[in-house]
């Protein structure tokens, strides 16, 4: 039983951490119909920057959110306006392998300059801590503040886009890109801005996740692929959405675990001799591919 | 003989009722216009014959078959072509290469495809630009390269939606003078949406009008100008006394 | 029957490419005549084979308009087909070589179904799960050596073996794949004439129009896939053999889908010439920035980066690769 509250509560905080990873893509997606496969490495980029913003200035990790944020936020726009936009003439085939050229120059680049070694955050006040929930449930602290700062992170971007002029300027630009340039609003601006936005949102999330997750310049490709199912899951460019499925492909990573600890107790020792946790990610590539056939609209997509 | 039979089409997208229970025939060897304002239906309708959207409720035969179920490739191969209102091709097939695609329905041999393509070519008078890429073509030979097109299908019956878009009169001349060898030489039934009405009171031999997603009135064009719900909907007290002033002689 | 004559027939295009594609065929047969150093030798055999996974995904890609970017995956299933077959049974290369084809064809029915039912976008990235679940499923099964993956130990065998395409000189390999480029040609010059391959042009063009004219558009792609995959497990069949030690990371990587479709789209997707294009730009490319930066001086990666930029400024500026422009030249100067 406990274990069950802990897998759900598991589920539910790093849920909410992805649900951040895709606010970005979900965004990009509805602004303007391209997806970005170096969504990821901006996660990846989000979690370097954490790393080694804490160790040169000797900051908490935590501390270090408003950097990686303007970190994303810059390069989400200058990936957009250096190059992104040149995309935008090309047919889809060229918008597609252009933003996977992107991931893998992003990718190299940090092989390069950070190395290939797992990383991972040891110091900072909240690393190694840990409470109980209820029931004997124990969570790391550190994957309880990721979870509140994430969901706080998200409310605040909702409020930009439904509350302030800029924002309401990009839902409309989503909806309708012409209609929009009619009334002034410029479609290049609002691109730039839904880039940088973009970029922010997944960085944060990325060095959120820094605190508890041991990571390398290859960690991007797994955030691109569970952002795809989670916007996918969501529905494409709804924001909403993208917050409830979030959970859901928490849930779903968490299945494989909770499994195993089930055969594990059943003594079925044939059934354990495959850990079902090493398919802790596959389900989430079946879970995209099942959603694309199921509803390719998503739950609460109105883009198809 | 009755080539087409659609008995009560409905077909709804969320709410909007685009097409609303029309029932209408096409003979065999007739030429019909299609009319009606813009979002009265008129290209729904061709999509819903066609099998590109499955309708909600009736039936459509074709040639005897019950074609309702249908998917668009199967109802094409039964011999129901047609054209589309906006498409210009930007691939890397050129004029022969696109006709040829549409021959390939009737054979997979690609010399015979090719042959195939060539008369139809020949009988469209387009020759000369067999090898033209479409995106360097100008509007009006376009629109006859997507007749020839359809055409290399051997249908029985045509759909033509909106050929005289955007044509200059002379043009419009022009692609007249092909849909009627289209209809009297090559013998096929074709069925057109227009807006030009000079060129549907001039080729068609019945109209039908749409509104709203309504059939709102059949018959032969000079009879269906005088009709007073097609006037209000979509024609215009003007247009009707003008049609009335050049044709004195045309009916009562 | 025509087919097999449409094949052989290369008329439709300008005598200078016939020329050039005559020297480019002798200089092929004629290079291992000459003295050449092993890591040449390597990088064209590289070349033939990554002119043919080009050549697969091409019919799909190119032609279709399909991006996939999960093709590994059949790599995968023809090399480890053939490993597995040879390791455990015994078999010779040319009985497990079909039967991997085969395999990839069931499979690619399979996943082919419910993958071409979705479009653009999110084709691709459904391409790439697919994919991705072969391989996870790959990395933890037993029975094909899970992570380890197998090994091909060539002395229990007595090279030059040609039933099992074991060889100690890489000549022999060379000659092999050079028969294999040569049919793979052959073949994506008669699907380019076929009826399929102008109903998938007609495809990648406007699928409604297409549909209109009678074409099964589900059907077409999933045919065309099953050619793909054919090809491209036929040449992974031979990677078993000539590499002899495959893992699911370097036979079935994401990182490989996306370079076999870089290939194409660098030389040009959707013609006869851009994959081997591609393919003559790229593997040397990737081979001497190896050898030049390489590991030693804990540069990894940085031929991936000349990569990336590479297809940053394709996709930019020219989507359809160097034979796009040189096309766009032909067509100017005859304008």
């Amino acid at each position: 039983m406990e274990i069950l509250a802990g897998s759900i509560s598991a589920g539910l905080l790093i849920g909410m951490v992805f649900a951040l990873v895709a606010l970005g893509l979900t965004i990009v997606f509805g602004v303007m119909d391209i997806v970005n496969f170096a969504h990821g490495e901006f996660l990846m980029i989000g979690m370097y920057t954490a790393l080694l913003t804490s160790q040169a200035t000797g900051m908490d990790p935590l501390l270090t959110l408003p950097v990686a944020g303007v970190v994303g936020y810059l390069l989400g726009i200058v990936c957009y306006t250096g190059f992104v936009k040149y995309l935008l003439r090309g047919p889809m085939v060229a918008q597609l392998l252009g933003t996977f050229g992107l991931m893998l120059v992003l990718r190299n680049l940090a092989l390069l300059f950070f190395g290939s070694e797992d990383r991972t955050i040891h110091k900072g006040i909240l690393v190694n801590r840990s409470i109980e929930l209820f029931m004997g449930v124990r969570v790391p602290v550190t994957k309880l503040a990721a979870a509140a700062l994430s969901v706080i992170a998200f409310v605040l971007i909702w409020l930009l886009i439904n509350r302030t002029r800029i924002g309401k300027a990009l839902l409309a630009t989503a909806l309708n890109a012409q209609g929009a340039r009619y009334m002034g609003i410029s479609t290049e601006r609002m691109n730039t801005f839904a880039w940088g936005i973009g970029g922010a949102t997944v960085t944060i999330a990325g060095a959120l996740l820094a605190n508890f997750w041991s990571f390398t310049p290859y960690v991007g490709l797994l955030f691109t692929m569970i952002a795809f199912t989670i916007v996918a899951l969501g529905g494409f460019g709804s924001i909403p959405g993208a917050f409830v499925a979030g959970i859901l492909v928490g849930f779903i990573t968490e299945i494989p675990g909770f499994w195993d600890y089930l055969t594990y107790l059943s003594g079925q020792r044939w059934m354990a001799k495959v850990p079902m946790s090493s398919f802790k990610y596959t389900g989430v590539y079946l879970a995209y591919f099942m959603i694309m056939l199921i509803r390719p609209r998503g739950l609460f997509g109105w883009k198809t | 003989m009755v080539l087409l039979e659609a008995d009560k089409i409905t077909k709804r997208f969320g709410g909007l009722v685009a097409n609303d229970s029309i029932s209408f025939e096409v003979k065999n060897g007739e030429l019909l216009g299609l009319i009606g304002p813009n979002g009265a239906g008129k290209t729904t309708l061709f999509n819903c014959i066609s099998g590109a959207h499955q309708i909600d409720s009736g039936r459509i035969l074709f040639d005897g078959k019950d074609i309702t179920k249908l998917n668009s490739y199967e109802v094409a191969r039964l011999g129901l072509a047609r054209t589309f209102q906006i498409y210009v091709a930007s691939g890397d097939l050129n004029v022969l290469e696109n006709i040829m695609v549409g021959c390939f329905m009737r054979t997979s041999s690609t010399a015979k495809a090719k042959s195939m393509a060539e008369a139809v070519l020949k009988e469209l008078e387009l020759t000369d630009i067999a090898k033209s890429m479409m995106n360097e073509l100008p509007v009006a030979v376009q629109k006859r390269v997507t007749m020839a097109t359809a055409l290399g299908t051997s249908p029985k019956l045509l759909l033509l939606d909106e050929v005289a878009a955007g044509l200059n009169p002379s043009e419009i001349e022009n692609i007249m003078t092909v849909i009627r060898y289209i209809h009297e030489k090559m013998g096929i039934t074709v069925v057109l949406i227009e807006h030009v009405m000079e060129m549907v009171m001039k080729l068609s031999q019945r109209v039908i009008v749409l509104d709203y997603g309504k059939k709102i009135a059949e018959g032969d064009p000079s009879s269906v100008v005088r009709h007073p719900d097609v006037i209000r909907a979509y024609l215009g007290e003007r247009y009707a006394r003008e049609y009335a002033a050049t044709r004195p002689d045309s009916g009562a | 029957m025509e087919d097999l004559k449409n094949a052989f027939d290369f008329s439709d295009f300008p005598r200078i490419d016939l020329i050039v594609a005559g020297a480019v065929l002798i200089f092929l047969f004629g290079f291992p005549l000459f003295p050449h150093s092993s890591f040449a030798m390597s990088t064209m055999i590289q070349f033939l084979m990554f002119s043919l996974y080009a050549m697969g995904w091409n019919t799909i890609g190119g032609f279709g308009g399909q991006v996939d970017l999960g093709q590994a995956q059949y790599l995968g299933i023809g090399a480890y087909t053939t490993a597995i077959m040879l390791v455990r049974w015994d078999t010779p290369f040319w009985i497990s070589m079909p039967v991997g084809i085969l395999m990839s064809v069931i499979w690619s029915f399979i996943i082919g179904y419910p993958l071409f039912r979705l479009k653009g976008h999110y084709f691709a990235i459904a391409s790439i799960a697919a994919s991705l679940v072969l391989k996870d499923i790959f990395e933890v099964w037993e029975f094909v050596g899970a992570a380890r993956g197998i090994e091909i130990l060539s002395m229990k065998y007595s090279p030059p073996d040609f039933m099992r395409l074991i060889f100690k000189e890489d000549i022999y390999y060379y000659f092999v794949i050079l028969l294999f480029f040569i049919i793979g040609l052959l073949i994506l010059n008669a699907f380019r004439k076929s009826r399929l391959g102008f109903q998938l042009r007609s495809i990648r063009d406007n699928e409604d129009v297409a549909r209109s004219l009678g074409i099964n558009v589900q059907w077409a792609k999933m045919k065309t896939y099953a050619i793909a995959t054919a090809m491209i497990s036929a040449t992974g069949a031979f990677h078993a053999c000539y590499i002899k030690n495959i893992e699911p990371e370097d036979t079935m990587s994401l990182d490989l889908s996306i370079l076999i479709a870089l290939m194409a789209m660098l030389g040009g997707s959707g013609s006869l010439w851009g994959p081997i294009i591609g393919a003559a730009v790229l593997v040397p490319l990737k081979s001497y920035l190896k050898a030049l930066l390489g590991a030693a001086s804990g540069m990894v990666g940085i031929d991936l980066i000349f990569y990336g930029g590479i297809i940053m400024l394709i996709s930019a500026i020219e989507p359809k690769g160097i034979w796009g422009i040189v096309e766009k030249r032909r067509r100017r100067r005859r304008n």
